[in-house]
């Protein structure tokens, strides 16, 4: 058992400091490179005039001076707050004014951004040295490690605040529970804003493995991943479901190209039956598992190897059983069939809440007397087949887009706020697998814009205020142009409905 | 099997849009197909037609309106 996530690191580097850490197509980093930077960031955040324990931003893609500034923050007492590159500058303002950070660490260069009272600290501003970090600094117990900001039903970003517990219980559950190979070496493809890059980051160091990183931008286009991911090697392969599917294009994608992958572990939607069985069929010896947990507590909190046996008996497969230091319990006032409800997860890694937000935290955490830990309200519908765990649905508006979490009412938000608009619903059309595959706005306009312009310049017009405003993976595929949306019982527009009819 | 008919349907499955008379239209200029849409319409492609698409030499501009995707799909199936 791991005692604390940031020594462990430190010990790694003192026991094996040229063993590598980092492989970023094919640049590639030490244990020791990865101690001396992330001692050098702590050292120039601690020189800093910010309030302790404040958090901080950090901006970037996957570099090897990425997870070194997250070292320096926590090593320094400071949470950081990863922010993928690709965000948009109203994405990065967003995120400082609820978390009230007073500095980013702009690993790769911001957007064009008004950062007025804002510290920018920028790689060459921290020049390589030799500092001794107080152990005493180091994040721990129940300050803040991390903060992950998602999808927010009315347009702010909510940020999950993720402890040192938090992710300790986490890390501990990984490295226990899945037979991992020593050594392991992990693939790295999800944005380390997306809480999936957690299941490869933190469990890899403190194991003494190996990252080995496939950038956003490189899946992005086919031609560079394909040229790509052959070249890369590793033993446990953690992707969201539909980028494993996209890889099946590929020919090279089977286990005589990947000798080394034991392990798959999936998360961030649901896994289709069909592609497990495709993956046996590639992959026949590697150990294939699901997993599920809400970014709210801590990366994933079920799992199940997902075995011919498993595979045979279910036809929409389940999503595992609860860790040990941890109980779910089904909710059955929630949620629309008689024997499903509201997943309830109670454990050590659920987030104490969001940040600076009593109201959402309330709504979605409690701790009741006599409870040791918080419980989280995860909105998402299951029931339990003895120990097992299933996965049935959403009992709001929340979804899961090619992995991402997008909460509907934050698209409908930006689109009723459209000068042209009158209402606009975002609504997801679903594929035999359950699964997601495009998100559909279905739009009222206002009196008389229909006949100022066509659909085409308004649904570039539409798109590109969108744009503005919410990530790239929210802005919907189709826009859909009609003369009503159906109106509910109490005067707004019944997204129910809307969700139905462009199912049907 | 009739190309266009399938590629057709394989489009409208996608996009929910009867593409029949934009034939030429683009369908990533125009949002209909995104990044991951286009993965799953060549593995329906492969599936459908017993295709081999060479993807680590894909280029979208060989593939981005219903008329090129059709000519595709023909000369790959007369390899």
């Amino acid at each position: 058992m791991i005692k604390d996530v940031i020594k462990k690191i430190d010990e790694v580097a003192a026991n094996d400091p040229n063993r590598i850490v980092y492989d970023y197509l094919g640049k590639t980093n030490t244990y020791d490179d990865l101690k001396k930077r992330s001692d050098v960031w702590a050292h120039k955040i601690e020189s800093l005039d910010i309030p302790a324990k404040s958090p901080i931003m950090v901006w970037g893609g996957q570099t090897f001076e990425m997870i070194a500034s997250f070292l320096g923050c926590v090593k320094s007492g400071h949470a950081y707050i990863p922010i993928a590159s690709y965000s948009n500058a109203e994405r990065l303002t967003m995120i400082q004014e609820v978390s009230e950070s007073k500095i980013v660490l702009a690993i790769d260069k911001l957007p064009d951004v008004d950062l007025s009272g804002i510290q920018v600290v920028k790689p060459d501003d921290v020049k390589d040295g030799s500092y001794q970090i107080d152990q005493n600094k180091f994040v721990e117990g129940d300050d803040n490690f991390y903060i992950i900001f998602t999808s927010g039903t009315s347009g702010k970003p909510k940020g999950v605040q993720i402890s040192h517990a938090n992710l300790l219980s986490f890390v501990n559950w990984e490295l226990s529970d899945f037979n991992l190979p020593q050594h392991p070496s992990f693939l790295v493809q999800a944005p380390y804003s997306f809480d999936l890059s957690v299941m490869s980051l933190y469990p890899a160091l403190t194991a003494a493995g190996k990252l080995v990183v496939l950038p956003h931008d490189v899946t992005q286009n086919f031609v560079q991943l394909f040229q790509t991911m052959p070249k890369l090697q590793f033993n446990v392969w953690v992707s969201t479901p539909s980028f494993a599917q996209m890889c099946f294009l590929d020919k090279t994608f089977d286990a005589k190209h990947h000798p080394n992958l034991t392990h798959m572990l999936f998360c961030g939607e649901e896994l289709p039956h069909d592609e497990v069985a495709t993956l046996k069929k590639k992959f026949p010896d590697a150990h294939i598992f699901n997993t599920y947990g809400p970014t709210e507590t801590t990366v994933a909190v079920t799992q199940v190897e997902i075995t011919d046996d498993i595979l045979k008996k279910y036809d929409r497969l389940p999503i595992g059983r609860p860790k040990k230091d941890t109980k779910i319990t089904i909710d059955k006032s929630k949620g629309d069939k008689a024997d499903d409800g509201e997943i309830i997860i109670e454990g050590p890694s659920v987030s104490k809440g969001y940040m600076n937000n009593p109201e959402k935290t309330q709504n979605a955490f409690f701790k009741q007397d006599g409870d040791k830990y918080q419980s989280h309200r995860s909105g998402d519908e299951g029931f339990f087949d003895g120990d097992m765990l299933f996965y049935r649905g959403r009992i709001d508006f929340q979804i899961k887009f090619n992995g991402y979490r997008i909460e509907l009412e934050e698209i409908n938000h930006y689109l009723d706020q459209n000068e042209l608009v009158r209402y606009g619903v975002a609504a997801p059309k679903y594929n035999k697998d359950h699964t997601v595959k495009q998100i559909v706005a279905e739009i009222e306009l206002k009196d008389g814009i229909k006949r100022k312009y066509s659909e085409t310049v308004l649904t570039k017009k539409i798109r590109d205020d969108l744009a503005k405003n919410v990530m790239p993976y929210m802005i919907p595929q189709r826009f859909v142009y009609r003369e009503k949306l159906p109106i509910s019982q109490n005067g707004k527009v019944d997204i129910k409905s809307v969700i139905e009819e462009v199912n049907k | 099997m009739d190309t266009k008919k399938e590629v057709l349907s394989i489009l409208k499955d996608l996009t929910s849009e009867d593409l029949s008379d934009k034939m030429d239209e683009n369908i990533f200029a125009n949002g209909l197909m995104d990044s991951m849409a286009s993965v799953q319409m060549l593995l329906n492609l492969q599936d459908k037609f017993n295709i081999d698409v060479p993807v680590s030499e894909f280029d979208r501009k060989e593939w981005d309106t219903p008329n090129k995707i059709v000519a595709k799909v023909d000369s790959l199936r007369n390899e």
